[in-house]
């Protein structure tokens, strides 16, 4: 099962840093993931597509479609809006 | 005309003199101030004759028509000079309260020439210019000084060098109201070889603005705009820029151990939820900003602003210490000793890579984070293997003979992102100006956070057209002199417009833009005319020719030579990295 990592805000949204939710693509991981954290459903999702300046990687590598293909042993990390230098 | 003072204060710290004169208004509306208005002034005063430590040498301390407005980050300032760490042109600049109290004392360049035979200070209260013996606060650190020369945040701000300055670490930085630093290049050497500790300024001036009914509106909409940005009105305020440290750890660009790896198990530890959850007092900010991305931040042992994101990789990640307060308690005792961060941290993790390797006599290691105090202390007071380790990596990996082992490009450490997870990142390390820098454009928007749209951070072909933008923009940025930050908010339009409302002449974007462009060509001329050239657009060869061999970035080099050629021509600049005379005459610099 594929695992979700959460950051910054995100983790007291969810009330958690990490969850294992099934899904073989990232869609289906989101889908889910709000299902299990029905708080992160607006936060990250807006009509549908994932919001301006989030970023989502699947394995370290950026992931903009929901339709990317995610494997029982991949991680999926989403983090809001986040800047610095 | 609106905005700029329209004066010049030149002091001459042999005679303990100084006179004013007026700016020169064209070459203002050129260079518009700080780092452009430095850059120009700097070509006409310091030749490459002249060695970085000596008194030949000048800092020029600038701001611009926008310091002092209100204007959102209108607090920056600028110093130039010609840095003693890398031998080129070097601009630095800070926040904090300094720069707008400068300006209220009614200058926009201080020039700073000589030695003075004693140690001295200096104090500016409107047009009265006292100079003072500072043979007593010789030694003082920054602190301690700060609070005796009488620090009020926005009445009397005070600049000063510490320990490290006068003990001409090239690596020293000028601290600005306590715990603001002009940090890169060295330039605390440079105000310490001129035997000069601190300058006070306390201004009652108000910029004038052409246009206030215009101004204020670009002030309304400023506002507007960083408020609806969820970087500027959440990222940035609840996590500082320490909440880098995860993201940039997951895409597989985190430095670590000396770039032997890019990536750190020890990143969650370290990490900006981490400093946020247990070490956070409370948010900062500098004068005139509603961002307020500053910490303060508490251990058992400090309390202090900060740590910053590149400060944070320097002591952990690239020292491969995952302790959280002893990075805290270094970052403090680096602005207490006025030494810069990055710098400071990724000279102990070349030692400790040196040490290692059996190539250098000392017990430095990756991980030890009680070492890093106890280091830091001694670089700044040279002592013992502190006295190698105070001029940077690059002199004490080439003592050691393994000049490979210094994570710099032209001398200068390069900060937290591994290039060779971001390749337009290296790309403009290697082609900076000032040596390796994440603040002469910085493509881990573009290339990690979407900012503003995201980009292959691996493709290589067409890369150089972003590094090429975002340098200009930087300059621009720098010229003004805001903080990097609004533009995560605001759009370079809203720069010109608010610059045109205050000054009254009329800049359209594309002005703006080329203001950068005019700098950055500039600086180019500059170090060129110190013997720099195309051989010195480059990276240490680790980059170049060690793949990670786990993570993300598995597999990849920076793929340099081909994005550089690409930059040179997109440039327009010859194949050794010249400009040419049409781009000199497009951007009036042909007489230079």
């Amino acid at each position: 099962m594929p695992t979700v990592k959460l950051y910054a805000n995100l983790r007291k949204i969810a009330g958690t840093k990490e969850l294992s939710i099934t899904g073989s693509t990232l869609g289906a991981v989101l889908s889910e993931l709000v299902k299990q954290s029905p708080a992160l459903d607006d936060v990250i999702m807006e009509n549908g597509k994932i919001r301006p300046h989030f970023v989502i990687t699947v394995n370290g590598h950026n992931a903009i479609e929901l339709d990317v293909s995610v494997g029982e042993q991949d991680i999926v990390a989403i983090f809001p809006p986040i800047a610095g230098g | 005309m609106s905005g700029w003072s329209e004066k010049v204060l030149d002091i001459d710290l042999g005679t303990q003199t100084y006179k004013t004169y007026p700016l020169d208004m064209e070459m203002a509306q050129l260079f518009i101030g700080g780092r452009g208005l430095g850059a120009r002034l700097l070509w006409d005063m310091v030749s490459p004759d002249v060695d970085p430590l000596s008194p030949e040498n000048v800092l020029i301390f600038t701001n611009g028509p926008l310091t002092g407005t209100g204007y959102q980050t209108s607090n920056r300032f600028s110093v130039t000079t010609k840095s003693p760490l890398t031998g080129t042109i070097l601009d630095a600049n800070s926040g904090g309260f300094w720069g707008m109290q400068f300006k209220k004392a009614g200058y926009d360049v201080m020039i700073v020439r000589g030695r003075s035979k004693t140690p001295a200070w200096i104090e500016i209260r409107n047009g009265d210019i006292t100079f003072h013996d500072a043979t007593e606060l010789w030694g003082m650190r920054v602190f301690a000084l700060t609070e005796k020369l009488g620090q009020d945040n926005n009445r009397r701000n005070v600049l000063c060098i510490g320990p490290a300055g006068e003990n001409l670490s090239r690596i020293a930085a000028i601290m600005n109201d306590r715990e603001r630093a002009l940090a890169r290049g060295g330039p605390g050497a440079v105000m310490g070889s001129k035997n000069l500790k601190a300058i006070v300024v306390e201004g009652k001036e108000r910029p004038e603005i052409d246009d206030p009914e215009r101004f204020k509106f670009m002030l309304y909409e400023a506002r507007k705009l960083l408020n609806q940005s969820p970087l500027t009105s959440q990222a940035l305020p609840e996590f500082g820029t320490v909440v880098l440290m995860n993201i940039i750890n997951n895409v597989g660009a985190l430095a670590t151990r000396n770039h032997q790896q890019t990536q750190f198990e020890g990143a969650e530890a370290i990490s900006g939820e981490e400093l946020t959850d247990n070490y956070l007092v409370r948010n900062a900010s500098c004068w005139a900003c509603p961002i307020s991305c500053t910490r303060i931040s508490r251990t058992e042992k400090v309390e202090g602003e900060g740590p910053e994101f590149e400060s944070t990789w320097a002591f952990g990640a690239q020292c491969g210490i995952d302790d959280l307060p002893a990075i805290i308690e270094a970052n403090t005792l680096c602005n207490d000793l006025g030494l810069d961060t990055i710098s400071a941290g990724s000279t102990i993790a070349c030692a400790m890579e040196l040490s290692e390797k059996g190539y250098m006599d000392s017990d430095l290691h990756f991980g030890r984070a009680d070492q890093l105090a106890p280091t830091l202390e001694a670089m700044a007071y040279r002592r013992d293997i502190g006295s190698d380790l105070a001029d940077g990596s690059l002199r004490l990996a080439t003592k050691y003979n393994h000049p490979e082992l210094s994570m710099s490009a032209k001398g200068l450490e390069m900060p937290a992102y591994d290039p060779r997870g971001m390749q337009g990142q290296g790309l403009l390390y290697a082609t900076s100006n000032r040596g390796g820098c994440h603040m002469r454009g910085n493509m881990v928007g573009p290339e990690v956070l979407g900012a503003p749209k995201l980009i292959d951070r691996f493709q290589v072909q067409g890369k150089s057209s972003f590094v090429i933008l975002h340098q200009n923009i930087a300059a621009s940025i720098d010229s003004l002199v805001l903080c990097k930050f609004t533009n995560y908010g605001v759009a370079e339009e809203y720069f010109a417009r608010v610059l045109s409302a205050v000054t009254g002449i009329q800049y359209a974007t594309g002005d703006m833009i080329k203001v950068g462009e005019r700098t950055w060509n500039l600086e180019r001329l500059y170090n060129l005319r110190e013997g720099f050239t195309s051989r010195d657009d480059t990276l240490p060869p680790r980059l170049l020719n060690d793949a990670p061999t786990e993570g993300p970035s598995k597999g990849w080099v920076v793929q340099l030579e081909p994005m550089l050629k690409e930059y040179y021509r997109g440039r327009g600049w010859d194949e050794n990295g010249v400009p040419t005379k049409k781009k000199l005459e497009e951007l009036g610099l042909e007489a230079l």
